[in-house]
């Protein structure tokens, strides 16, 4: 039990300050957010449920969730891996490599959807040749996954490797002398103190698939029924007027979020480490 | 007891996304899927086309390949700005039958060798499967008192007009609003100019569809909006209609083109798609495409919707010379080299 957090300074009238940082954060943030909920109900419930209950945006979120899964799921394997290898070697071009595997954060989303088209397209520099033999990786659900690959990879990473990089050497040693060989110590020692920095990536990263939009919106092809995405499905609808349709995704969008973060601040950032 | 702390705190989040999981992989799980998957069509539009298609089209046309013994069919869609819709399928979604709003598009298809020059022309109607006049929206009341284009040159007219560049609606306005200048006067040339010239300066909004700018008006932006009749007079007839409808006195008649994607379609998909093609042209399906507000161009069938407009003096892109000489002489060589280049000038 760690008693008064240092910060906490003698009791001072906090009132005026807190008073401001509402008064910005209404318009900026809580009102614009209330405004998705009203319109969403603004047909009442049965309408938020008919609109919920049509099979195009049952198929835009069971998609975009099963995308976010995966996403989460081969990110938190190769964002762990890569982790593990840039915070344990040391060799030449490790600077260089641990800003490129950074570097998805810096690109606009727009910009990786078209150079993955570019690439994967089948007028791109490697899709020419897989077209072909009739694999066409974009306009498809793989084509979603590897933009979201793409997009989400740093997130992973940067929550498990500071936790890496504190994590003691002297554990990792003390397994290897009493016999255990790499993947024993990285099972045994290493995992266990990782739980929280992968529980913590891997909800960041599911939750920004679950709401990923610039890049999606080019290699998706947006075909309702097949690879339209819930952000996809609700700017459809709400550029086609329907803005109720629209703000009923929105609504459970925001709630799933709201939801990922409340576990996120509940049980990882309590822990402190 | 801590180990069993942490365990516990962790449950809840696994019963949550264990639950999410099993949500969204419900339909695909084995003992949940009912049949196989039928056979499906891969249909793109332009913006407007959606509501008559899923509503309308699509599930008459269900019904009758069911009732001519085909089975079940499925269609998977995508509705956007007709210039999106075509650089999607150069880029090579799977689109097998696209609806496209001008010609236009279906020239660059062909010109990036994803279908065979001209071969829309040999379906029925060279292509065209409906019409519609373009016409200005405005508030309730028509309070700035805007009847045509030349109206909309006036000062401080605040205009919403969908992106020459990936709608087809706007190319469509283009030459309705040089048109509608340029036949009012003979050899009309500079007057065509200056309509197109007056209006641009007022745009104050564009939309990358022609759907997409008449939300922009429905959420209140602008004084103007040129568009499709047929967005129009299938608003007004659910009651969804917050505007008055203008007639100009000349305006171009879109026609708008189904293209055939032949490398997209497997063979033993050829028979539906073909059909599917064929039932566009059918009297069903036009008589859907009028209910929605669309013109047949089939004078029995348009009478039966009594909401269109009369247009004193409609013109054709055929008027032009077709698509490749307007989008030369109109499009490229006076509104993109000269009206936008002198609004940009200071």
């Amino acid at each position: 039990m760690s008693a008064v957090p240092a910060a906490a300074s003698p009791k001072t009238r906090a009132t005026v300050p807190v008073g401001i940082v509402l008064l910005v954060l209404l318009p900026l943030i809580l009102m614009p957010l209330a405004a998705v909920f009203v319109f969403a109900f603004r047909g009442g419930a049965a309408d938020f449920l008919r609109v919920l209950a049509s099979r195009e945006a049952q198929f835009a979120l069971r998609f975009s969730l099963l995308i976010a899964f995966a996403t989460a799921s081969v990110n938190a394997v190769l964002g762990t891996y890569t982790a593990y290898v840039l915070s344990r070697y040391r060799f030449r071009g490790e600077r260089p490599l641990g800003i490129l595997v950074n570097l998805p954060v810096a690109i606009p989303t727009v910009v990786v959807g078209t150079s993955l088209l570019l690439l994967w397209g089948p007028i791109g520099l490697l899709g020419r040749f897989l077209a072909p033999l009739g694999i066409q990786p974009m306009f498809a659900p793989a084509g979603v996954l590897l933009a979201h690959l793409f997009v989400t990879f740093p997130y992973m990473l940067g929550a498990v490797k500071p936790v890496l990089d504190e994590i003691e050497g002297t554990y990792e040693e003390a397994a290897y002398t009493i016999g255990a060989n790499r993947w024993q110590a990285f099972r045994w020692v290493i995992l266990p103190a990782l739980k929280g920095g992968l529980f913590t990536g891997a909800l960041l990263t599911f939750a920004h698939s679950l709401g990923e939009f610039g890049a999606t919106v080019l290699v998706s092809g947006n075909l309702r029924l097949r690879t339209q995405t819930a952000p996809l499905y609700i700017f459809a609808q709400f550029e086609a007027g329907n803005v109720a349709a629209a703000n009923a995704i929105a609504a459970v969008l925001a709630t799933l979020s709201f939801l990922i973060f409340f576990f996120l601040l509940r049980y990882t950032g309590r822990k402190g480490r | 007891m801590e180990p069993m702390h942490s365990r516990r705190r962790g449950l809840y989040p696994a019963i949550f996304l264990a639950a999410l999981l099993g949500y969204a992989a419900w339909p695909w799980l084995p003992f949940s899927r009912a049949q196989a998957t039928p056979p499906t069509i891969v249909f793109y539009g332009f913006s407007i086309l959606a509501d008559v298609c899923q509503e309308a089209v699509f599930p008459a046309f269900q019904k009758r390949w069911e009732a001519e013994g085909g089975g079940r069919v499925e269609f998977a869609s995508s509705f956007g700005g007709s210039g999106t819709v075509t650089n999607q399928v150069i880029m090579g979604v799977p689109a097998q039958v696209a609806l496209l709003s001008l010609e236009s598009d279906a020239d660059r298809l062909a010109d990036a060798g994803v279908i065979p020059h001209d071969s829309w022309k040999k379906l029925p109607n060279a292509g065209v499967v409906n019409l519609t006049p373009f016409v200005i929206l405005v508030r309730p009341g028509n309070p700035l008192g805007i009847r045509d284009f030349e109206d909309l040159t006036r000062p401080g007219v605040r205009i919403v007009h969908p992106d020459p560049m990936t709608s087809g609606g706007a190319n469509w306005a283009i030459v309705a609003e040089y048109g509608s200048g340029a036949r009012g006067t003979p050899g009309g040339e500079a007057a065509g100019e200056a309509v197109l010239a007056g209006v641009w300066k007022n745009v104050v909004a564009q939309a990358a569809s022609a759907r997409a700018a008449r939300t922009q008006f429905e959420n209140g932006f602008g004084d103007a909006l040129i568009t499709y009749e047929q967005e129009a007079i299938y608003d007004r007839g659910r009651g969804r209609l917050a505007a008055d409808i203008s007639y100009p006195q000349r305006t171009i008649l879109s026609e708008h083109t189904l293209v055939v994607i032949d490398r997209n379609i497997r063979p033993r998909e050829r028979a539906l798609v073909d059909r599917f093609v064929r039932f566009l042209w059918s009297e069903e399906a036009q008589g859907l495409f009028v209910k929605y507000g669309f013109r047949s161009g089939r004078p029995e069938l348009d009478a039966e919707n009594t909401s269109f407009g009369t247009i004193a003096q409609p013109f054709r892109i055929a008027d032009f010379g077709g698509w490749r000489r307007a989008r030369r002489d109109i499009v490229d060589g006076i509104w993109k080299d000269r009206v936008m280049k002198g609004i940009a000038a200071p």
